[in-house]
């Protein structure tokens, strides 16, 4: 499959100069000390009263010979491995919204371990999605258990690759612990890092923060997986214009693996993004217009550039409902960025730009991925499926209905949904008219009356839980009642 | 007269220069201080809020005219001895502990300082101690925090509590993305908003109360 291109290679080659010139003239404010520290010792101009930092060209050059083409989320179960590109398109739940739809009253409410739990029974699931970041925050967090609330319930019940952030290293180290309880020992863990980290270090314009920062040394210094996701915002923290709000993007993504690289030569990245255009009529953020997924593509165009994964935040929306802005939003941006060849999509089960998780909206969006999967594996040209055999033996007028490679094929040909209707309208009328929503709601609700077979086993839980006392229980599972 | 309208249209074209040379010449041949005031700035204002909430003006020209306006003001506050009086309430506002995003916390500065608010703006990453510190001294009537990660909320409710601990006599107002009603009654905050435009509302209500 050839990909869509924005940039001739004399146009990609000015964006990265351009990066080069911004990192090495206007410089960064780094407001974490050890990185200023690691920029210092590798002949960056460090300003520790401002906390500028100036990044020569000729560092970041030196740094991208050791960039990777590849990023591997390790999974609990090595099956659910997914590494990028090769895996691609990896697609991924939207993460860290404070608050749920809840299933069975449609009202919005702060999310819970036990959604959490939900969510994450779900998400192993559903065949569209290959790693769950855990999509919500723990409101019943007891004190001093704020991420494990998080984690435990997430890795309790998926057995797909995790992924999600911590606020601190005190957290961080929590959660870590909880992995070395669950593979044994320490360097049983280290064998397999199957918890996947992500921060968004980078606060645009051109600033690095404390807390994310840290955390990223902390775990590249490791050898544990970690990546950024970059975020600039057209018309608020970058300029109105596409390209400056790329450029600027791509300076910051250097910036960030440029650290990266100087700690760890090698360190595995992901060249993500969640670049945006506000809306300046309100100033609202705008995650669901189709500039994202503009911009989205010409990251990926440059992540080729640099020969490394790419992909981010794509297909988040603003609406509040699973209504036909929440399909359109997420269906032209997601479409848009694979054409352009995005790797890695986080674009599962949220509505109202991040802010809430929607069980249907995640059954709904777990289809999106299918779709854009079947449109990633292309046409698959072999003198094979041209069937001119077939096509003589069937001949004028005649039928492929009932041939032996029409029954052969006809299971993975075409996606077979099942939340889109292709029933003709009295049917539809005789089932009470059910909308999309409706129609995803009975299929989380089917998936989740069930057992979920990806437990843990019980004298792990038992350890794990006279490990860290008063934990969530992390259970999952609906009441078998219709809503 | 005629020329305290161009103050009012300077205000509305974003001519910051000359807004500030048209009070300049207007207190020169001696027109009224509240005059400039009311029919030339804070004018000026109430037709940017008319035209922001009919969808003509974007957020940006809102606070290219606030700036406008402000600008026109600094010339006006030293002669103005009154202006104490005519000031509606004194706000010290920042984004809480751990956040150093502050796109919102700035635009509800702006908005506030165009309603006629002294506004203290501490910036990001402020502790409860500064907070607490800059409400003594500037004897603020309002507290503003911001924060738009979720996870530094949790340090709305530390400055929230400290200032009651302190006995402080100012009110506490609190806003960002996931910050809700229900979160500032949960942690005692006396104020929320979900907008910019919003929180001059929550504001003035606060200090009428």
């Amino acid at each position: 499959m050839q990909f869509t291109k924005f940039f001739s290679q004399a146009e990609k080659d000015r964006i990265h100069g351009a990066s080069l010139e911004i990192l090495e003239n206007t410089g960064l404010l780094v407001r974490n000390e050890r990185a200023r520290q690691i920029y210092a010792r590798h002949g960056c101009a460090v300003d520790s009263r401002t906390t500028l930092v100036k990044i020569p060209g000729k560092v970041v050059e030196e740094c991208r010979k050791s960039f990777l083409p590849t990023y591997t989320f390790i999974a609990q179960d090595p099956k659910y491995d997914k590494t990028l590109p090769g895996d691609g398109p990896v697609v991924i739940t939207g993460s860290s919204a404070p608050n749920v739809i809840d299933p069975d009253t449609g009202e919005e409410r702060r999310a819970t371990s036990t959604d959490i739990a939900n969510i994450a029974f779900l998400i192993n699931e559903l065949p569209g999605f290959d790693v769950f970041s855990i999509s919500t925050l723990a409101d019943d967090a007891p004190p001093g258990q704020f991420s494990l609330s998080r984690f435990y319930p997430a890795l309790k019940n998926c057995k797909k690759p995790v992924r999600s952030n911590t606020p601190n290293i005190k957290d961080l180290e929590q959660v870590l612990e909880l992995g070395e309880l669950m593979a044994g020992s320490r360097e049983a863990y280290m064998e397999r890092p199957f918890i996947n980290h992500h921060y968004c270090p980078v606060v645009s314009p051109l600033t690095m923060d404390i807390e994310s920062t840290e955390a990223v040394i902390y775990l590249v210094e490791k050898g544990l997986p970690v990546y950024g996701t970059i975020v600039p915002n057209a018309g608020m923290t970058a300029p109105m214009s596409l390209l400056a709000t790329l450029t600027l993007g791509n300076a910051e993504f250097l910036a960030l693996n440029t650290l990266i690289q100087l700690i760890r030569p090698g360190a595995p990245m992901i060249y993500a993004v969640l670049s945006t255009v506000a809306d300046m009529r309100t100033g609202n953020y705008a995650p669901g217009a189709v500039e994202t997924g503009m911009l989205q593509m010409a990251h990926s165009e440059m992540a080729q550039y640099y020969n490394v994964p790419s992909g981010g935040y794509i297909g988040l929306t603003n609406a509040h409902a699973n209504d036909a802005q929440s399909g359109y939003e997420t269906g032209i941006n997601t479409t848009a960025a694979l054409l352009a060849g995005a790797d890695m999509f986080n674009m599962g089960g949220l509505l109202g730009s991040l802010m809430a998780f929607d069980f249907a909206k995640a059954v709904i969006d777990s289809e999106i991925a299918l779709m854009l999967k079947r449109i990633k594996r292309g046409m698959e040209f072999s003198e094979e499926n041209l069937c001119l055999e077939l096509i003589a033996e069937v001949g004028p007028g005649g039928s492929f209905m009932d041939s032996m490679h029409t029954m052969k094929n006809m299971r993975t040909t075409a996606v077979l949904p099942k939340v889109a209707t292709r029933e003709m309208r009295g049917r539809w009328e005789d089932e009470g008219r059910p909308d999309a929503h409706a129609r995803a709601m009975k299929e989380a609700r089917r998936i989740l009356t069930r057992e979920n077979p990806a437990k843990f086993p019980p004298e792990l839980d038992a350890r794990i839980r006279s490990r860290f006392e008063g934990l969530v229980p992390g259970d999952a599972g609906w009441k078998q009642t219709e809503a | 007269m005629v020329s305290v309208k161009n103050i009012f249209e300077a205000v509305l074209a974003f001519d910051k220069e000359k807004c500030v040379e048209l009070v300049n010449r207007e207190l020169d041949s001696g027109t009224d201080m509240n005059t400039i005031l009311n029919e030339g700035l804070i004018g000026a204002m109430d037709e940017v809020g008319r035209l922001f909430s009919e969808g003509e003006f974007f957020v940006p020209e809102m606070l290219r005219s606030a700036q406008v306006m402000k600008a026109g003001l600094d010339v006006l506050k030293p002669r103005l001895s009154k202006m104490e009086s005519a000031k509606k309430g004194t706000i010290v506002i920042g984004t809480v502990k751990g956040d150093l995003h502050d796109i919102g916390k700035n635009l509800v500065s702006m908005m506030l300082e165009g309603a006629g608010f002294e506004v203290i703006d501490l910036g990001v990453d402020v502790d409860a101690e500064k907070f607490i510190s800059a409400a003594k001294e500037k004897n603020a009537d309002i507290v503003g925090l911001s924060a738009l990660l979720t996870t530094t909320m949790p340090a709305m409710e530390t400055v929230v509590a400290a200032i009651r601990e302190q006995g402080l006599r100012c009110k506490t107002m609190i806003g960002g993305a996931p910050v809700t009603d229900k979160f500032a009654l949960k942690i005692g905050a006396d104020g929320y908003s979900e907008d910019a435009a919003g929180a001059v509302e929550t504001a003035r209500r606060l200090i009428s109360a």
